[in-house]
């Protein structure tokens, strides 16, 4: 029993297709080979992938720029981040992990956490997260209420106990 | 070791046996083996990933039930999360997972120094994430923001109940003692935010003791013992140098109960999510030393990519721990 691709560098596994001949188009291998490895494209790929990243991290803090149009409306700062963060997480898997070459098995694994994904917001936001105005008496008891948090806003601007020594500055 | 569909047992110049298939056959002669074409490691760690990803997905479903279907659910700046400190976190982790990928790459090509060389880089890297982490949990207990009870300094809401600890804690003997200190310390010994700060606290200790006190008032105590600014530019002189807000920022040894409404609910899903999250970072971590350990050359390469899986998927938790819970 022949046990092709025992080189230990091709831990991918021989990508077979009719009439092909695994391991005849990249039989140089990686020793010595600095950057390219497989013909996945070397460094530069994932110092592209970094920079992306790192552009993207950047966008999410756009919600808070003054130029920021949707300011009455978070959900739309939310859409976007998650939007943001959904479009990272892809490159890292993609890239990173190498899923992007790997062969079909990722779609077992990537189909159904991506439906996941979708289920748990669409499941837990609007049908639990947003129903639950039914609360156990000893939570009410002790829970916050947005009429807590006036009276705070309150007693804030209200500045009884404001002292002379200018540290608040308002009024 | 591979776990291939099909293997051809010709025309390959690795075999061992064949070499060029004229041994009587007239065509390849194809054995199939059973299996997914990936090695065994890489797919018992992609198994392991996706109970992490259940795993993680539970905690944030619960996170995102807790937190849309709250009443009232804090400001960052009220609970003393700083913004940037997580997208410098975020950056970190995303460096770390270049790194890894840089050691995998230098590894397969035979160059262990190197490989070596990013590795450590990234076990740097990721200590630093946990010291970072560190230091903001150091932040929130600081201000009597723990996940549990009877830690946790955090009140809800300015009611009777808040009203009386702080009674509670302004009659400790230990406070009261450093009451009396402060109140005969002489005017000129003391900055002018303690001499404001103490004639507050006599006011506030006032207020809490009158037989008749209102929300109001009580909001007005909490306000005084710590301010819940509207938006985060009339509370950020820094995270570290508060200014002269709040009688517990003035005189650290106070540690008086505060008001932050929907505060317990957040410091229990943040410090769990975050808190899962440094363990496994952690382990990576431990991972990594160990891997450190071996010379990293091509042999190795299937172990350092299933290690650098496992880092990845720790990052990829991360960039969506950060939006949800410093920018939501």
């Amino acid at each position: 029993m022949s046990v092709p691709h025992s080189d230990p560098a091709h831990t991918h596994g021989p990508i077979t297709r009719v009439g092909e001949i695994p391991g005849h188009d990249d039989h140089d291998h990686d020793i010595g080979h600095p950057s390219g490895d497989h013909g996945h494209g070397g460094i530069a790929k994932y110092l592209a992938v970094f920079a992306a990243l790192c552009v993207l991290t950047t966008m999410s803090f756009l919600t808070y720029s003054p130029a920021w149009p949707w300011r009455n409306e978070p959900h739309v700062g939310w859409a976007f981040m998650m939007a943001v963060s959904c479009t990272k997480a892809m490159l890292v898997v993609l890239f990173f992990m190498h899923v992007l070459w790997e062969a079909n098995w990722k779609y077992v694994l990537t189909i159904p956490a991506a439906m996941m994904a979708l289920f748990l917001g669409i499941m837990l936001i609007p049908d639990i997260g947003l129903r639950t105005r039914m609360v156990a008496q000893e939570r009410a008891l002790h829970m916050a209420r947005p009429s807590d948090v006036r009276l705070m806003e309150q007693a804030g601007e209200a500045k009884l106990l404001a002292d002379p020594a200018g540290q608040q500055n308002h009024n | 070791m591979n776990a291939s569909a099909a293997t051809i047992s010709h025309g390959h110049g690795h075999d061992h046996d064949n070499g060029h298939g004229h041994d009587g056959h007239h065509g390849p002669v194809l054995q199939y083996q059973p299996g997914l074409p990936l090695s065994r490691g890489k797919l018992i760690m992609w198994l392991f990933l996706s109970t992490e990803i259940m795993f993680f997905a539970a905690l944030l479903g619960s996170y995102v039930v807790l937190r849309f279907g709250a009443p009232v659910w804090p400001k960052p700046h009220h609970v003393h999360l700083s913004e940037p400190i997580g997208a410098f976190n975020t950056f970190v982790l995303i460096c770390s997972s270049v790194t890894i990928v840089l050691a995998l790459e230098a590894a397969r090509a035979n160059r262990t120094g190197l490989a070596k060389f990013w590795m450590v880089l990234t076990l740097a890297l990721g200590t630093l994430f946990l010291g970072v982490k560190g230091y903001e949990y150091q932040a929130k207990f600081s201000h009597g923001i723990y996940p549990w009870s009877p830690r946790s300094r955090v009140f809800e809401k300015p009611d009777l109940y808040y009203g009386s600890a702080v009674r509670a804690r302004l009659g400790e003997p230990a406070i009261m003692d450093r009451l009396k200190e402060l109140d005969d310390a002489a005017e000129n010994t003391l900055s002018p935010e303690e001499v404001s700060g103490r004639r507050r606290l006599k006011q506030i200790g006032q207020m809490v003791s009158s037989p008749d006190q209102q929300p109001f008032d009580l909001a007005v105590v909490a306000d005084q013992v710590m301010p819940l600014p509207v938006d985060a530019s009339a509370d950020h002189s820094g995270n570290s140098g508060h200014g002269s807000h709040g009688l517990n920022d003035t005189f650290p040894w106070l540690k008086l109960p505060a008001v932050i409404p929907g505060g317990n609910m957040w410091a229990s899903t943040y410090f769990l999510l975050t808190g899962f999250h440094a363990i496994h970072v952690l382990v990576g971590l431990i991972v990594f030393a160990i891997l450190l350990l071996y010379r990293l050359g091509p042999k190795r390469a299937g172990m350092i990519e299933n290690a650098g899986l496992y880092w990845h998927f720790v990052d990829l938790v991360w960039i969506f721990l950060f939006p949800l819970l410093y920018l939501f």
